[in-house]
């Protein structure tokens, strides 16, 4: 919950006592929303959980139990050398909670980024498009227009396919993949791969962030106050941060909300079909596949990744429909 | 009208191309390709052999005339004008290709050439095969793996029959559901009704495609195997496919189902269309409520209700007709899935579909395959956004293209 109120204080520049009531109001309108609450609080336990991964299991990620007496076994299965499994092992007897654990770090991390790289690429491509118009806007119109009208879904399949098929690593600085390889607890050319995946998670993600913030820009430069701002020496940079981004804001938080519901279910969507995350890296969406061939024996099996898959998708929209409500009443559905 | 239409089918044409570039492009210049496999698995290949399969996969062409044979079938051998053959002493690839001595991994470094393709050597190594007059023509080369050496359009009509009639049956049904539910709502908004089909559509939103598919396959197929035993009555549909091989018992109150009988396809179907109707109908019948929600706060709603009009005339004929017109573009773009079906629940469903066949060319590698598939959709797509650009206009005279 704090987290909301600290993502909205900063741009509404909060100093003097009226703009800091406007983040309670914010706050109090947010809370209004039953849901959005408990999905706040459900999200938070399982970001908690996926951050302490490595202190609430005793099991390394990729650790085979030999000594568990079936793979995959059912949750609870205690194993001959008197370890509990809290939600069973998988069908190559590694530790089903553990995977889960680690299986949040990676989708949610892949999210947060995906969201976080296209939502600003977008917002900041979107404000330079409808603050200048003229040829810049037209050019990153059709682009964004383009991406719209070819279908998405076979096209990051196809891409997935041939760079994973490939086995392509991009070229990018170090610190990028040990970063990463930190967030994930996974080896630095697993993060590579990651890597790889949230660019082309991005390819798409941009659009709409572009279209709310040129909208927002091309209605707020004809306005007078830019005029105004203009005559009175500001650069065109100080008018697009200062003014423009931060009437965008509230639009793209909520879109960014939503967004990091569509991201995780696209993510493991990909990696369901095996052309997303690879194993031995654990994704919710990875392990679903798995799931899906020991099912008819295993019918607990799925449950296990899709509980906490469901539960986080659905968390993200609940929230983005309660920051719609708390930002703008007026967009109330 | 007619200036904005040219434009748009300009427009159109260059997408298309475009789409097709990008995909084409990205394949070819990402390391590894077809070969790659090849050269890793028997590292004691000879030069001449690689030359031979190097041929068999095109490879041996420059890409721009590759391209250009992929696109609209040119050339397949020196120009032939007014008798006299043109370009026939041009380089248009290279049959034996010079590699850096020391590179090694998935695909050595090309540092020069020995013996070039001419273009008048194209009609001899490369002899025109079936399909093979580009895909701008309609023909989209031989698949190399799904099916050896077959045309792909043979492939894609093998499998188009099952895509429509998945397709065609849940997209039907979730107008008859989804619009209806979508105009009660709106007329009882805040009701029961409307709260559950909110929870309803937002589930459709939030909740996973393959995550619904697998816990639907849970639901009928797997948990009544279980209680096979205890509760005999419950029916357990089959998981995938599109008709069994053998009969089967579906419950005990109904009788053996035959293999391939009219009950068996009827019961393949119903999981899969389940799925679809689902996800289609929760944002469409979320679409139809705002749009009615918002035509019934219009001035003319509260005449036609001041004139005395029944309830129900006002809904169903003032209001619906203009809460649907911003909805046709909606269903008119959902038309191309008729033909490239569903990838993820065709895939979780084994539903031998176009979706389908897309996700094992991806999975195998049958490029030519999947550039068909990609090729046909963004094609389609883009008609439909311009028909329903185009319907927009008809079903609302007010706006205008200029």
């Amino acid at each position: 919950m704090t987290a909301t109120a600290r993502t909205i204080g900063p741009s509404s520049r909060a100093e003097d006592a009226t703009q800091e009531s406007q983040v309670r109001v914010v706050f109090r309108r947010f809370r209004r929303h039953r849901l959005a609450v408990i999905s706040a609080i459900l999200l938070l336990v399982i970001f908690g959980a996926s951050l302490l991964a490595p202190v609430i299991t005793t099991f390394p990620r990729d650790a085979i139990d030999v000594s568990s007496p079936e793979r995959p076994a059912p949750p609870g299965t205690v194993s001959r050398d008197g370890r509990m499994h809290l939600l069973g092992v998988d069908h190559l007897g590694r530790d089903l909670f553990t995977r889960v654990l680690y299986a949040a770090r990676v989708s949610l991390t892949i999210a947060f980024l995906v969201v976080l790289i296209s939502e600003t690429f977008g917002s900041l491509l979107g404000a330079v498009a409808g603050f200048y118009g003229g040829r810049v806007d037209m050019i990153l119109s059709r682009i964004n227009e383009f991406m719209l009208t070819i279908p998405q879904l076979p096209i990051l399949l196809i891409i997935s396919a041939i760079l994973l098929k490939r086995d392509v690593v991009l070229p990018m600085p170090g610190f990028v993949s040990r970063l990463l390889s930190a967030l994930l607890l996974a080896p630095e050319r697993e993060a590579q791969k990651v890597v790889v995946l949230v660019l082309i998670l991005v390819l798409f993600g941009w659009l709409s962030a572009f279209r709310l913030m040129r909208g927002m820009a091309l209605t707020l430069s004809k306005q007078d106050f830019v005029e105004a701002l203009r005559a009175a020496g500001s650069s065109d940079a100080r008018i697009i941060f200062r003014h423009i981004v931060p009437n965008g804001i509230a639009p793209i938080l909520v879109s960014a909300s939503l967004n990091l519901g569509a991201v995780i279910v696209l993510e493991s969507a990909l990696s369901f079909l095996g052309l997303g995350v690879q194993d031995p890296t654990p994704t919710w969406g990875n392990m679903l596949d798995f799931a899906r061939s020991y099912m008819f024996k295993h019918p607990w099996l799925p449950l296990v990744p899709g509980i906490p898959l469901v539960i986080v998708s659905m968390g993200f929209n609940f929230i983005g429909d309660g920051l719609r409500d708390a930002l703008d009443p007026r967009l109330k559905r | 009208m007619t200036s904005y239409l040219i434009r748009r089918i300009f427009q159109m044409a260059l997408v298309i191309l475009l789409a097709a570039v990008f995909v084409y492009f990205l394949f070819n210049i990402s390391p590894g390709g077809p070969l790659a496999g090849i050269q890793q698995q028997q590292r004691r290949i000879t030069r001449e052999d690689l030359a031979r399969l190097r041929t068999q996969y095109e490879l041996d062409l420059y890409w721009p005339v590759r391209f250009s044979r992929w696109l609209v079938g040119v050339p397949q051998g020196p120009i032939v004008l007014a008798g006299r053959e043109l370009l026939e002493n041009t380089p248009v690839g290279c049959y034996m290709p010079v590699y850096e001595a020391e590179s090694s991994g998935l695909q050595p470094k090309i540092v020069g050439c020995d013996d070039y393709v001419y273009m008048s050597e194209l009609p001899e190594l490369h002899p025109p095969v079936r399909s093979s007059n580009g895909i701008l023509r309609g023909d989209f080369g031989l698949s190399t793996v799904i099916s050896r050496s077959r045309p792909v359009s043979d492939l894609l009509k093998s499998r188009i029959g099952p895509t429509v009639q998945l397709m065609s049956i849940s997209l039907l049904l979730s107008l008859l559901l989804g619009v209806p539910i979508g105009i009660y709502s709106a007329v009882k908004q805040y009701s029961k009704f409307d709260y559950f089909f909110t929870t309803v559509s937002f589930i459709g939103s939030a909740m996973p495609t393959f995550f619904f598919a697998l816990l639907l396959i849970l639901l009928f197929s797997v948990f009544p195997v279980f209680l096979v035993d205890t509760i005999p009555w419950v029916p357990r549909l089959p998981p995938g496919l599109r008709e069994s091989v053998r009969s089967y018992e579906v419950a005990t109150w109904l009788p053996t189902v035959q293999p391939g009988s009219a009950f068996d396809q009827f019961l393949h179907l119903l999981m899969p269309v389940g799925v679809l109707t689902f996800f289609n109908m929760a944002p469409w019948s979320r679409f139809v409520r705002s749009s009615m929600l918002e035509v019934m706060r219009q001035d003319y709603v509260r005449t036609a209700r001041a004139k005395g009009l029944y309830e129900r005339v006002v809904i169903l004929k003032h209001a619906l007709r203009n809460a649907l017109i911003p909805f046709v573009t909606i269903v008119v773009l959902a038309l191309p899935g008729l033909f490239a079906g569903a990838i993820i629940t065709e895939t979780v469903f084994a539903w031998p579909g176009m979706g389908r066949l897309y996700y094992d060319a991806l999975q195998r590698s049958d490029w030519n395959v999947a550039l068909a598939f990609i090729f046909i959709t963004a094609l389609l797509t883009v008609i439909a956004t311009l028909i329903g650009d185009i319907l927009y206009t008809i079903v609302d005279p007010r706006i205008k293209f200029s």
